[in-house]
């Protein structure tokens, strides 16, 4: 049983305060426990976390590339199964590197059916290289490749459905999860890592250089994405959804008013047409996870 | 919770009370905008 | 008899690879299939990875080889120029990952026949660099590459590359070694570092400017210092089995030649015939072969060719805007000598070089003509 006290990843990285990601890999590692390899890609976490001669990693770690880090984990999990060593393969990828260019590595080692695990911490955007859209950005986000301006409200795509995905490559178990819940993602990536074959979580990790928020804010904003609709957590157990967080929905205002990304939408005017927009995408995830909570009825 | 969140791992556990690490505390405050007791006060060092 | 991919296949299955990560990719198929069917037959112990793609093989063989593992991949050509970044990245974090290469030209325009542009252009990523001259050094080569990539000195991947087609799809003579004599030469995979909960390390990280010319500094030492391992390793070789391999270049009647050719791979056979031909005939004229491109064998092909002549280098790859990979290391190597050099750029996209080519050659190298472009089809320029 693994000492929950202590840091596998561990202080001293060069992350912004209040970093979403750095909170992240504290927990995935705490949950993982000493007998873990980590494979990183490219990214933030990467970066921030290992500048030579100093890591934070108190597990035995790689960074390959940016786009491999599927692939490198299938050779990592094929070596140690000739082996026969018991260590847990977790990668730890953002989203630019799991979404879009790391999408062919990812897609392979899932059909494979290697027995690892994937974690995918989603920022939303490419962070590292300065904040430009990725297949994560949502829709209507500004960032640098996708800005709001006179003629733009920003990005224009929702969400790649990233879980839906790889769930339909078969894997047995697939999960979202968010910091703002500290212990679920805990428990969800015991649960991933216990799996055998290959798990998924995609973890919302808010970033408060590339949304535009003070960094003590990352917990609060990370549970209204929740508590809005925006963002799911939810399991999905070979391949059907089986629990969905409820929420008592707030509407999407409450969410898009904290973030610099998304302040075009209310200055100099508020854009109605883009915020029901927005409204609707989360409506529609309300209904497509069930997670809104009936309230009884009002006594009069 | 301080010691959950804090993206430095750089809170201690005391019998008593949690202990932050000063070495490493990049100052943040979402140990202080999270705490359910409110019982942090964040204190700015210098301009 | 046995074809040069099974000669291949079965060198690579002796030398134990724990892991074989490899997409299949004309004319190296037959090597990757040969593996699979022997895992299929309980004939190799190994994990085998169908990869999606050559950037995800090479990537698996990293992360195998970075988890303790003995690492195998194969390519050419345009599934080589797929994993480039994965090989500076392989090379730099130090992974002896032996990887074959069945020469291949570079599209587009697309070719499947042999040349040797595209392993002539990784020479810069940091891999050991083999070419053998026929099937028995394709095979030969692989227990070589694993031992002196893996020595402690060394630590770097290594390439043995051999022609499409014209090795990987002929059959030879081979002189087979068996598993327990490949044993004897090829001790089991012990790498300083791993990745191991017991121990834990980072690998791969970021190096800052401060940081960063060490690293590479330390790359080409140990790339340098091959030689010497590459020395005793191929005497080893050589005891152990009657073929010696200690040597970087190789002289054919080169001892009192006025005329040198130089080149690399499967042209040396062809070379040797047609030396044999103008022997007979008078003229002066020897091969000097390179057997091993990276590191560069400066010094020997100094010494070698410091009392022709004449140099004529054929090249089977041209750094286009400039001349032949071959030829502007030796030039460089004969530097101040006043040794003449011309360069042959030929063979390429799998046109044939026969004996006839190469007095033809020899003649212009000694009439002081020829274009780079040897053979050129002028009616369809």
């Amino acid at each position: 049983m693994a000492d929950k006290t202590c840091e596998l990843f561990d202080a001293g990285h060069r992350a912004c305060g209040g970093c979403g990601a750095a909170l992240a890999a504290r927990l995935v590692t705490k949950a993982a426990g000493p007998n873990t390899i980590v494979v990183s890609s490219t990214g933030c976490m990467e970066v921030f976390s290992t500048p030579y001669p100093e890591t934070a990693w108190k597990v035995p770690w790689i960074h390959s590339l940016f786009e491999n880090a599927a692939a490198v984990a299938s050779g990592i999990s094929a070596s140690l199964a000739k082996q026969g060593r018991t260590e847990k393969v977790v990668v730890m990828a953002g989203d630019g590197a799991t979404f879009d260019i790391g999408m062919i590595s990812i897609s392979g080692a899932f059909e494979r059916g290697h027995d690892f695990t994937y974690i995918c911490y989603d920022n939303e955007a490419y962070m590292n290289t300065g904040i430009q859209r990725s297949g994560a950005t949502p829709y209507d986000a500004s960032t640098t490749t996708s800005p709001a301006g006179s003629c733009s409200f920003g990005n224009k795509r929702p969400k790649k459905d990233m879980p839906q995905i790889l769930a339909a490559h078969g894997a047995p178990y697939v999960a979202t999860a968010s910091i703002a819940y500290p212990a679920d993602l805990m428990q969800k990536v015991e649960k991933a890592i216990a799996t055998k074959g290959p798990s998924y979580i995609q973890l919302h990790a808010p970033c408060c250089t590339g949304w535009g928020f003070e960094g003590d804010q990352t917990i609060a904003i990370a549970k209204l994405a929740i508590e809005t609709g925006l963002w799911v957590n939810y399991e999905m157990i070979d391949g059907k959804v089986t629990k969905a967080k409820k929420v008592v929905r707030k509407p999407v205002d409450e969410y898009l008013k904290t973030q610099k990304r998304f302040r075009h939408l209310y200055k100099p005017q508020r854009q109605d047409a883009e915020i029901a927009a927005i409204q609707a995408i989360a409506d529609r995830n309300a209904e497509r996870y069930g997670i809104d909570i009936k309230l009884p009825p009002k006594k009069d | 919770m301080c010691r959950t969140i804090c993206p430095e791992g750089c809170v201690a556990e005391t019998d008593e009370t949690f202990v932050p690490d000063y070495q490493y505390c990049k100052g943040c405050g979402m140990c202080a905008a999270e705490c359910p007791k409110d019982a942090i006060t964040m204190i700015q060092e210098e301009k | 008899m046995i074809e040069g991919s099974h000669a291949v296949a079965e060198a690579v299955r002796n030398c134990r690879p724990q892991v074989v990560s490899a997409y299949p990719i004309t004319p190296q198929t037959h090597i990757v299939e040969a593996l699979a069917d022997m895992v299929a037959n309980c004939r190799l112990d190994a994990e085998y990875i169908t990869v999606e793609n050559e950037l995800s093989a090479l990537s698996a063989c990293v992360g195998a080889s970075a988890a303790g593992s003995r690492a195998y991949s194969a390519t050419t050509s345009q599934g080589l120029a797929l994993m480039f970044e994965v090989c500076f990245n392989a090379a730099g974090m130090r992974l002896p990952i032996v990887m074959s290469i069945a020469n291949r030209a570079m599209g587009a325009p697309l070719s499947i026949w042999n040349d040797q542009q595209d392993s002539m252009s990784l020479r810069d990523a940091g891999w050991l660099q083999f070419y053998a001259e026929d099937n028995q050094e394709a095979a030969d080569l692989h227990y070589l590459a694993y031992k002196v990539a893996e020595d402690p000195k060394i630590q770097l991947p290594a390439f043995v590359c051999f022609d499409g087609f014209i090795l990987s799809h002929t059959y030879e003579p081979v002189d087979m070694i068996t598993q327990e004599d490949a044993d004897k030469f090829l001790p089991k995979f012990a790498p300083s570092e791993r990745l191991d909960a017991a121990d834990p390390v980072s690998f791969g990280m970021y190096a800052t400017p401060d940081y960063y010319l060490e690293f590479r500094y330390e790359m080409d030492t140990a790339l340098k210092q091959a030689r010497d391992v590459i020395r005793n390793t191929g005497t080893e070789f050589g005891s152990l089995f009657g073929r010696d391999y200690s040597t970087m270049v190789e002289g054919y009647r080169l001892e009192d030649a006025e005329t040198a050719i130089v080149t690399v791979g499967s042209l040396c056979g062809t070379v040797k015939d047609a030396i044999d031909e103008m022997r007979a005939e008078g003229k002066k004229v020897g091969l000097l072969k390179i057997r091993v491109f990276r590191p560069f064998p400066t010094e020997e092909v100094a010494k070698a060719l410091a009392h022709v002549n004449r140099v004529a280098v054929l090249d089977k790859n041209i750094s286009l805007g400039a001349k032949g990979a071959v030829a502007l290391e030796v030039k460089d190597a004969l530097y101040g000598s006043g040794i003449a050099v011309k360069d042959f750029v030929l063979g390429l996209g799998g046109r044939d070089v026969r004996k006839r080519n190469i007095r033809e050659i020899v003649t212009q190298t000694e009439n002081r003509q020829g274009d780079l472009f040897y053979g050129l089809r002028r009616e369809l320029i």
